[in-house]
């Protein structure tokens, strides 16, 4: 019940935050509306890294304490990321080509290692359908590609612009006008929620399907043994 | 395209996309929810083997 309310609490701000965005916020002076897609663009790509850093700890978690409720964590972010990475890329596209005059560039290192990042995560949810556990791998794979990407912008020089709020000195004196950055923030905030119920959703089946997984594994194995016992009483006796 | 059409086409697929997305999570959980119940009842139903009676 809680978490259905949260659904429809999250709703409720999307289309607020949205309404906002898109209506209320006056275009940018350089970009003009094409500006409005940052606010959906950022969000998703924050909670992207978002999900793949949960996805990494709850790995870590796993392999640490061998307990399954960190594993279906893992895989909530995993898939919840996958998603968010998605649209981050598309929005970034549709972005692209208004202001950069094209929709991707493939020296842009953070755009590449985004791609990569969702290459690598799609990869271990086709993984994770296999018996053999990747858990492990993965994790190891995220821990080491998030920084990867958060930094790449810094780290080389590309056609991708540096941060605008992420950093420290900018804080106080943010270079976007702060009618955008209540935008972008509002988005933040409805998105997290979103993303706060889906976690939870996906949380949840993902211990269903492991009850359902555990209840055909008892139950094959209980099969076999009434099988057992069935041609154990049926031979004669002597 | 326009800036705008940029802009439609950026919010629709995203907006749209989550809430397809959270549709079809809600729908798998139901259904996984019920098989769930189900072979916890036909599990229960079940009589008992020889050696699972002792």
């Amino acid at each position: 019940m809680k978490t259905r309310a949260l659904g429809f609490v999250a709703l409720a701000a999307v289309i607020a935050a949205a309404i906002y965005g898109l209506f209320v916020v006056p275009a940018d002076l350089n970009q003009g509306d094409a500006q409005r897609i940052m606010y959906v663009h950022v969000a998703s790509a924050w909670l992207a890294y978002a999900s793949f850093g949960v996805t990494a700890l709850a790995g870590i978690g796993y392999l640490w304490r061998r307990d399954l409720r960190f594993d279906a964590v893992a895989l909530a972010g995993a898939e919840v990321g996958v998603m968010f990475t998605a649209f981050a890329i598309w929005g970034g596209m549709m972005w692209g080509k208004p202001v950069w005059g094209v929709y991707w560039q493939w020296e842009d290192p953070r755009l590449t290692t985004t791609a990569l990042l969702l290459a690598l995560y799609v990869g271990y949810l086709l993984l994770r359908r296999l018996p053999d556990d990747p858990a492990r791998r993965a994790a190891r794979a995220a821990a080491v590609d998030i920084p990867i990407v958060h930094f790449s912008v810094l780290w080389w020089r590309g056609l991708h612009q540096g941060p605008t709020i992420g950093d420290p000195s900018k804080i106080l004196n943010p270079s976007a006008p702060l009618l955008f950055v209540a935008a972008l923030m509002a988005m933040v905030a409805a998105f997290t929620l979103v993303w706060w119920y889906l976690m939870i959703r996906r949380y949840e089946l993902a211990r269903v399907e492991w009850q359902i997984e555990e209840h055909g594994r008892l139950g094959r194995i209980t099969a076999a043994r009434r099988a057992v016992a069935a041609a154990t009483s049926e031979e004669p006796a002597g | 395209m326009t800036d705008v059409e940029f802009v439609i086409a950026a919010y629709a697929v995203i907006l749209g996309g989550i809430g397809l997305y959270a549709a079809r999570l809600a729908r798998r959980l139901r259904i996984a929810r019920v098989t769930s119940l189900q072979i916890r009842r036909a599990a229960d139903a079940a009589p008992l083997a020889p050696d699972d009676r002792r």
